[in-house]
């Protein structure tokens, strides 16, 4: 599993989902959490990190979101090749076989549908983390 | 779609949706009661509504969640571990939010029916016993919830 101090930002245009999100990964004892408003400001706030040295280690982002939506972060994450491997995990209201299809073609880490449980996302970082485990051997 | 078609295999994907996402969401537990048209049973107070458009190849619509205050605050206590006061602007999008998920889980299974409803995003209404006018001269259907602390409700019209 991801260590708890990972560092975290998460993506969401709407607080009070940024604010569950939070609520959820902090009972998984994730504490060093950003947050973002949209795809653009957290693609500005990936840079910044980078360029700070402390880079962000999961991203965890809604889908439907304005400025920039987070198919489209994603697509600039992997095109980036300090960030190209980064863990990404979408969230979604809307489960479309199309949209997930384009996403894991896009290097999606791994989707979460909405309504989401504790045990749901803590299932999903467990999997995007053996996965990265098994990539590094 | 005719509205008689308004029947319990288009609403139940609302109510299930509703029920579910109050469970994982919220720690919430909610009872659908007996639905109703709207004007022809009990007035539930609402102060803040979230409404989504229905839009498919043959009609259109509209759904509502609507909450009283209390309710609503309970609510976002409950699901953020904040408690709250009053609604203010930052909380609103909460029941958007929970709208837009309650859609979303309807939606997959509506459209596996072959209803072909397509994405919207939901606006949010505010003020004190308000009522919700949805543009249909089809009747409302009104969806009451019974929860430990109050009763909330869904409205869902249809339009050809």
């Amino acid at each position: 599993m991801f260590p708890t101090d990972t560092k975290i930002l998460i993506v969401d245009d709407m607080l009070t989902m940024r604010k569950l999100v939070k609520k959820s990964l902090n009972g998984l004892g994730f504490t060093n959490i950003t947050e973002a408003v949209d795809g653009e400001a957290a693609w500005n706030e990936v840079q910044n990190a980078l360029k700070l040295g402390a880079p962000y280690s999961l991203i965890i982002s809604d889908w439907n979101m304005p400025k920039m939506t987070g198919i489209d972060f994603l697509r600039k994450v992997r095109a980036t090749d300090q960030t190209k491997h980064l863990p990404f995990v979408l969230l979604t209201a809307e489960f479309d076989r199309d949209q997930v299809i384009e996403a894991i073609k896009a290097g999606l880490s791994a989707y979460i549908t909405k309504p989401f449980s504790m045990a749901i996302l803590s299932e999903k970082l467990q999997s995007v983390w053996a996965h990265m485990a098994s990539a590094a051997k | 779609m005719d509205h008689k078609k308004l029947d319990i295999s288009f609403i139940n994907p609302f109510i299930d949706g509703a029920i579910e996402t109050l469970k994982i969401q919220c720690s919430f537990e909610a009872k659908a009661g007996k639905p109703f048209l709207k004007g022809k049973g009990p007035e539930i107070k609402t102060d803040i509504a979230a409404v989504i458009g229905l839009t498919s190849a043959t009609f259109n619509g509209t759904v509502a969640l609507c909450f009283s205050e209390s309710l609503f605050l309970i609510m976002m206590e409950k699901m953020l571990g904040e408690k709250n006061t009053s609604i203010t602007k930052e909380l609103e999008d909460g029941a958007s939010e929970l709208l837009n998920i309650i859609f979303g889980q309807a939606k997959k299974v509506l459209n596996e029916k072959g209803y072909k409803i397509e994405k919207a995003i939901p606006t949010i209404v505010r003020g004190s016993n308000l009522s919700v006018k949805h543009l249909s001269s089809n009747p409302t259907l009104v969806l009451p919830f019974e929860t430990e602390f109050g009763i909330f409700h869904m409205e869902i019209t249809t339009q050809d």
